[in-house]
């Protein structure tokens, strides 16, 4: 078959997606309105922006219990109330009330300053403060216990003005380099992967599950356009929508939560396709087991639950084990993931991403070629 | 209103026997919570794990006795793996900038002096573009260097610590990753109570059955509650069935488990009562099952599921205020984990029933639109 009449067709089945897509006020709100801003605009709500300082503990209501009514007592609930951390601890409970509200939601957790406190720190010994914690709440008690440990390694009971914190234990500083992100910053790349995964399996597997439900992918393979057509033009048709919804994700980032991506447009926009065409390789080759449009959206689900468990969205790759890191090792959107990161963050060139990109192309080819060869192999089964 | 129940309770039979005949559902029924769980419970090990292999390089420029010290806690700390020792800091720095270590740490020439003098430093540099293992990298080395100053501190003279922080959670359980298991019973009760009303009023709409339904002279209310029966009882199946994966894997219920079954009931009647407004709406059940999905994710961090609503940053704090779901989520963990009673959680299930009673009349009017 010639090249010309290859693309023709192929471009013909790109503008009937587009013309069926916006005719379909659903599709449309769900792909390029729900999806992106729901997701970019949670993260945004939950993190803060991406310049914006957030300290975690800062809101948590708290007792702060004084047993031992010293200077160097008054000056660590001073420390703490002015570090901006823990703008909101009460004084003037007694231990056991402190204690005994925890878990009703009035306090998450009680700061306890025993007697001897001075004392021990006048003796050159190690003073102990006792942090009750509602652990009911996950997480909490875990950013309080870090936060105040951090707050209260350099303490100095003899001065009024306590100094800047600086990780490290007494005698021995700690000094961290390397870029710190927000929580924001670090999420984008989340978002901004699942949103292209989510929305073009969808678009692909179950574009093509209804098409068959419907009857019309009977009538489109008995047309003369060929089946590598027919993918092309529904992969272009995609990547027109994959590419508008990475320009709202970075453009909600950007505009609306100040997210300042350490690379330029064109990587971002690379890497984000390169993660929608995998997926709508692997949405073909669900496509061509011809599964219909609930069991699509059952696998979309456990595809996202997978790789959240196991690319890198929450948990690093380092940090798996057995299994779980081979089962990681070998997913190709472990890799795109990693190397979104490794640009909007880090800022590295895309062309240093070498494995990354490698692994990407290698996923994405080898999820076309199955596809291809099932359609075609089942081409009489899937227009039944 | 004998007629009201008994159509309530038929309409809820019929749905079990629909469920019954479609294998395809019945084994998503049972088998989504194993799976999800599943899933979860590698996530929870993986953040618990005794030990991890985080790869680290270490530039140890001083030599002296201190940082040989050191740099063997380093080495036989179960936290991280120093895959190479490096000669120069520029050549730890580029280990982590080209993403071969995760991290570097740097003791610099002049340690054991200073140390000595009480003002000596070390270097760590991470990649932060990682989620969790930066912060790892640091605990293990400020638990590396407070061994070194217990362990050796007198011989160089300074002392540990100022002051030392001792967490007590009120609960008594020993830290662990299952923090966040009863917010997960709380997630899948939401998925399986929307997972039922995409099969109640959809799917029906799709097979054509709904209007043969509602032309019936069973009235709608007495539809609507019968398939919130079958939700309820569905409810409490799924909830039997992560209770007993929670025992398993080691978690102790504290509290009483009617408490739990109460809870998880009023947080699927609220689900489906959202599922059946939304349904009037959109007509596809997988359109709808597409929007579960893509609102679970942010509903992970939003209803208080994998972290407490109180560290949010304010937006999100307040978003999760006005979710009914977070306050289900709130009562099962005060429930299983705190084994507070009906007092403690009256508020949280409150909320969730006045939202179940504000949206239902809403989902019924909007369906009748609809129709």
């Amino acid at each position: 078959m010639p090249a010309s009449k290859f693309l023709r067709d192929a471009l013909a089945v790109t503008a009937n997606e587009l013309r069926q897509f916006s005719r379909n006020r659903t599709a449309i709100v769900i792909s390029l309105f729900v999806l992106p801003f729901f997701f970019t605009v949670s993260l945004g709500g939950a993190q803060g922006g991406a310049g914006a300082h957030f300290s975690p503990t800062a809101t948590v209501p708290m007792a702060f219990v004084d047993n031992d009514l010293s200077t160097a007592s008054a000056r660590l609930w001073q420390m703490l109330a002015s570090s901006g951390d823990f703008s909101a601890l009460v004084q003037g409970y007694r231990e056991e009330n402190a204690i005994a509200l925890l878990g009703t939601g009035k306090i998450y957790a009680a700061i306890v300053v025993p007697q001897g406190f001075e004392a021990s720190l006048h003796n050159n010994q190690t003073a102990k403060i006792l942090l009750y914690t509602d652990d009911g709440e996950p997480g909490l008690g875990d950013q309080i216990s870090s936060t105040l440990s951090g707050d209260v390694e350099n303490f100095d009971p003899n001065v009024e003005v306590q100094p800047v914190r600086t990780a490290g234990i007494a005698g021995v500083q700690i000094i961290q380099k390397g870029v710190v992100f927000s929580g924001f910053s670090v999420g984008l790349t989340i978002v901004l992967a699942v949103v292209q995964i989510f929305a073009a399996f969808y678009e692909i597997a179950g574009g093509i599950a209804k098409e068959r439900e419907e009857g019309t992918y009977a009538r489109m393979i008995l047309s003369p356009v060929a089946l590598g057509s027919i993918m092309l033009g529904k992969t272009l048709y995609d990547l027109i929508l994959s590419a508008v919804r990475t320009f709202i994700v970075l453009g909600l980032a950007v505009y609306a939560f100040g997210a300042r991506p350490n690379t330029d447009l064109g990587t971002l926009l690379f890497l984000s396709l390169m993660l929608a065409l995998l997926t709508m390789g692997f949405g073909f080759l669900v496509a061509a087991l011809k599964l219909g449009t609930r069991a699509v959206v059952i696998i979309e689900f456990f595809l996202i639950l997978f790789l959240f468990a196991f690319s890198g969205f929450i948990i690093d790759k380092e940090l798996l084990r057995g299994i779980s890191r081979t089962i990681s090792t070998l997913l190709p959107w472990a890799y795109g993931i990693d190397a979104l990161k490794r640009t909007i963050l880090i800022g590295q060139p895309l062309l240093s991403l070498g494995t990354d990109l490698s692994a990407l192309v290698a996923g994405l080819l080898l999820f076309y070629a199955a596809a291809y060869i099932l359609f075609n192999l089942l081409r009489e089964r899937l227009a039944t | 209103m004998k007629a009201l129940v008994r159509d309530s309770v038929a309409i809820s039979v019929k749905e079990m026997k629909q469920l019954a005949r479609d294998p395809v559902s019945l084994i998503l029924t049972v088998m989504f919570p194993i799976i999800l769980i599943g899933i979860f419970i590698v996530i929870s090990s993986a953040f618990s794990a005794p030990s991890y292999d985080i790869p680290v390089v270490v530039a140890d420029l001083d030599g002296s006795p201190a940082s040989k010290v050191l740099l063997d806690k380093i080495t036989t700390t179960p936290l991280v793996r120093v895959t190479e020792l490096l000669q120069t800091e520029e050549q730890a720095v580029r280990h982590v900038e080209t993403g071969d270590a995760t991290g570097a740490v740097i003791i610099p020439q002049g340690f054991g002096e200073a140390l000595a003098h009480g003002r000596a430093f070390i270097v760590i540099q991470t990649d932060n573009s990682k989620i969790t293992a930066p912060q790892i990298i640091q605990i293990s080395v400020n638990s590396d260097v407070q061994t070194l100053l217990e362990e050796s501190g007198a011989q160089f003279g300074v002392k540990a610590a100022t002051v030392d922080v001792i967490v007590r959670p009120i609960s008594g359980r020993p830290p662990s990753g299952d923090t966040i298991l009863p917010g997960f019973l709380g997630m899948i009760t939401i998925l399986g109570a929307f997972d039922d009303a995409v099969n109640a009023i959809t799917r029906e709409r799709d097979r054509g059955t709904f209007p043969r339904l509602t032309l019936s002279p069973t009235s709608l209310i007495s539809i609507y509650s019968g398939k919130m029966l079958a939700t309820v009882f569905l409810t409490a199946l799924r909830t039997s069935l992560m209770l007993i994966i929670f025992v398993l894997t080691g978690l102790v219920i504290r509290g009483n488990l009617i408490l739990i079954y109460l809870t998880t009931s009023l947080i699927a009647m609220f689900t489906l009562a959202m599922g059946l407004a939304l349904s009037s709406r959109i007509r596809s059940s997988a359109t709808l099952t597409v929007l579960e999905i893509a609102a679970t994710f942010p509903l992970f961090q939003l209803a208080g599921t994998t972290a407490s609503p109180e560290i949010l940053a304010s937006g999100g704090r307040a978003i999760a205020r006005a979710l009914p779901w977070t306050y289900g989520n709130e009562a099962l963990r005060r429930v299983i984990y705190l084994g507070l009673g009906l007092d403690a959680i009256s508020g949280d299930l409150l909320v969730l029933f006045v939202s179940t009673l504000i949206l239902l009349p809403i989902a019924t009017f909007l369906s009748k639109r609809t129709m």
